[in-house]
């Protein structure tokens, strides 16, 4: 009985751990080790050395999708929150039919969109430009930014901000200084989700951007395997994705608390 | 209009077909006390709501010492208002909770500090000023709800249904407390409440509202013994009033206290329950004129076959289908 629960854990941790571990292993070994070597031989640094000293340099991808992040959630955010709040304050209906077609925007298989998002980008001169990827990133992301935003919203009780208008605090100074706070949790999450699609992204940022010292950490890796396709580097693949998600893992890591108590956000009564 | 104090001039409010508020008119002059006492849904908070601005009204004034406030906005019509659920900023701390309305109003620092450290010695809440509400009874919540209302010096001090989150024996213990601070000032109250003992306990006179209606307004004296119609002699009173089976469309209503048991004469009466209340026994007794509730004192065995009877100036008769007191 009392082994029970600790053995399920366990096996949970190991089911979903075990190909980060793997790839981690991956990522120090020499390419003869992968294949049948020993665990006490072949471990090396090289992977590494090749990925980070690639020119452009590995750096330079990972400050070119910090940018894109970091604008998409901005961007996406800034817009994000306004609607969710104005969505409050409508009708009932109204409100049920806006939220049905925010749903349906978000489950909707964005690949689909992107020639149509290349011909745009074309006419409106944004390839190559690093920055016009956080447009139809947060374009994307704002569906369900806005979903997530709003049932955060719909949490505060009313009589906060009543309380706010008669003691003579204008719309702005209530977002600033009352609702905003109050949504501390369930905004980083969403953000974290923001930034996330945008890291992740790949056909739209493998179809704006072609100079390669443009390129976000998806494509730049799909890169590396360009050498040859008879001898597929993955040691290098494996450092890549590595360094790839420690930002991520270190981002989450900071918000974690904020994050747990925003997607439960609803579930309990506070 | 006179200066003083709050009038409502023939308020009403409707959201589509339903008529939430309908033509209310009263006044409360400065240094008065007025409850709104009703049943849920009756437009108690509504009114509350609408002189505070937060609902619109569809016709009618509003007048608050002698300004026209109909369609001012909220945050400039120098109310104070406790909310049912006290509505504090939960990420501010005590301090920071009244500090927030005065530096929005642009209140110097000094003045801001002079003003929340009085406020927080009247309301014996000093020692809890850097404390977050979370971390609060409700008791405690209520005070400082209470001093967020003060601290403005308002034109009018709106409670609604302050005391419905706390238990009975503080409930008891903080009435006397909150007359003191919020009656006889130079602001008008008002004060919404389901509960008759509380408005009768806080408040000078008592408006008894249901359906969007003021049923009558008066002193909580005036309203028990002379009650204009079936709804306000129901409303108030615990045990309830009886209501006596309906003859030639009349319908006498009686207090418990008022019926006593009489040796000759009267109606007869037979025992079908005791109640035991600690100083005072209520009997339910069964006769030919419908059940009623008897209030003796609790030491008396009544027998199960008794004759009742009761002074004729007790008596209240309404008229059965439209339940208006007949004079």
């Amino acid at each position: 009985m009392n082994l029970r629960r600790p053995i399920i854990v366990a096996g949970l941790l190991l089911w979903s751990l075990l190909p980060l571990i793997w790839q981690l292993q991956t990522s120090f070994r020499t390419p003869d080790a992968l294949v049948g070597g020993s665990l006490t031989s072949g471990w090396t640094l090289e992977n590494y050395r090749t990925v980070l000293q690639g020119s452009p340099s590995f750096w330079r991808y990972m400050v070119n999708s910090a940018l894109v992040g970091t604008a998409t959630t901005g961007l996406t955010l800034s817009l994000a929150v306004p609607a969710a709040y104005g969505l409050r304050q409508q009708a009932a209906t109204l409100k049920r039919g806006l939220l049905l077609l925010l749903v349906a925007a978000a489950v909707f298989p964005y690949v689909l969109l992107f020639l149509a998002l290349l011909e745009l980008a074309r006419q409106l001169g944004w390839g190559n430009q690093l920055l016009a990827l956080a447009i139809p990133y947060s374009g994307l992301s704002l569906p369900l930014a806005v979903l997530l935003l709003q049932a955060g919203i719909a949490d505060l009780p009313n009589e906060i901000e009543d309380a706010a208008r008669l003691e003579g605090l204008n719309l702005w100074q209530r977002l600033h200084r009352i609702v905003l706070p109050l949504l501390a949790p369930t905004l980083s999450s969403t953000a974290i989700l923001v930034f996330l699609f945008s890291w992740n992204e790949y056909p739209i940022a493998l179809t704006w951007i072609s100079r390669s010292e443009l390129l976000t950490l998806p494509t730049a890796m799909a890169r590396i395997a360009g050498s040859s396709i008879y001898a597929v580097p993955y040691g290098a693949f494996a450092a890549a994705t590595v360094l790839g998600s420690l930002p991520l893992l270190l981002l989450v890591l900071l918000f974690q608390r904020a994050i747990v108590s925003g997607l439960t956000q609803g579930a309990v009564k506070g | 209009m006179s200066s003083g104090g709050l009038q409502l001039e023939n308020i009403s409010r409707r959201l589509g077909a339903r008529s939430l508020l309908h033509e209310i008119s009263l006044e409360v002059p400065a240094g008065e006390c007025l409850a709104l006492l009703g049943p849920s849904g009756c437009g108690k908070t509504t009114t509350l709501r609408v002189v505070a601005g937060l609902d619109p009204v569809s016709s009618g004034r509003i007048w608050l010492q002698g300004r026209d406030i109909t369609r001012l906005d909220p945050g400039r019509r120098q109310v104070g208002m406790v909310f049912q659920s006290y509505a504090l900023y939960p990420h501010l701390s005590v301090e920071g909770n009244l500090e927030l309305g005065l530096e929005i109003r642009r209140v110097t620092a000094a003045e801001r500090h002079r003003r929340i450290s009085t406020i927080l010695e009247l309301l014996q809440l000093v020692e809890l000023r850097h404390r977050r509400p979370a971390q609060l009874s409700g008791g405690q919540r209520q005070r400082v709800a209470l001093a967020r209302a003060l601290l403005r010096q308002p034109d009018i001090v709106l409670l609604d249904e302050p005391m419905s989150n706390l238990d009975a024996q503080l409930r008891d213990n903080l009435r006397p407390e909150l007359r003191r601070l919020l009656c006889g000032g130079r602001h008008p109250v008002l004060y919404v409440t389901h509960d008759q003992q509380e408005a009768m306990g806080i408040a000078d006179r008592i408006a008894v509202m249901s359906n969007g209606f003021i049923q009558q307004l008066g002193t909580a004296r005036d309203l028990y013994d002379q009650p204009v119609n079936r709804f306000v002699a129901e409303f108030l009173g615990r045990p309830a009033i009886n209501l006596l089976l309906p003859q030639q469309g009349h319908q006498l209503g009686l207090r418990p206290e008022h019926i006593r048991s009489v040796n000759t004469g009267g109606l007869e009466a037979k025992l079908t329950g005791r109640e035991w209340l600690g100083n005072q026994q209520l009997l339910n007794l069964e006769t030919k004129r419908g059940q009623l509730k008897m209030l003796t004192s609790a030491d008396w065995t009544p027998p199960t076959e008794l004759r009742v009877s009761w002074d004729q100036g007790r008596e209240l008769w309404f008229e059965e289908q439209s339940g208006e007191r007949l004079k």
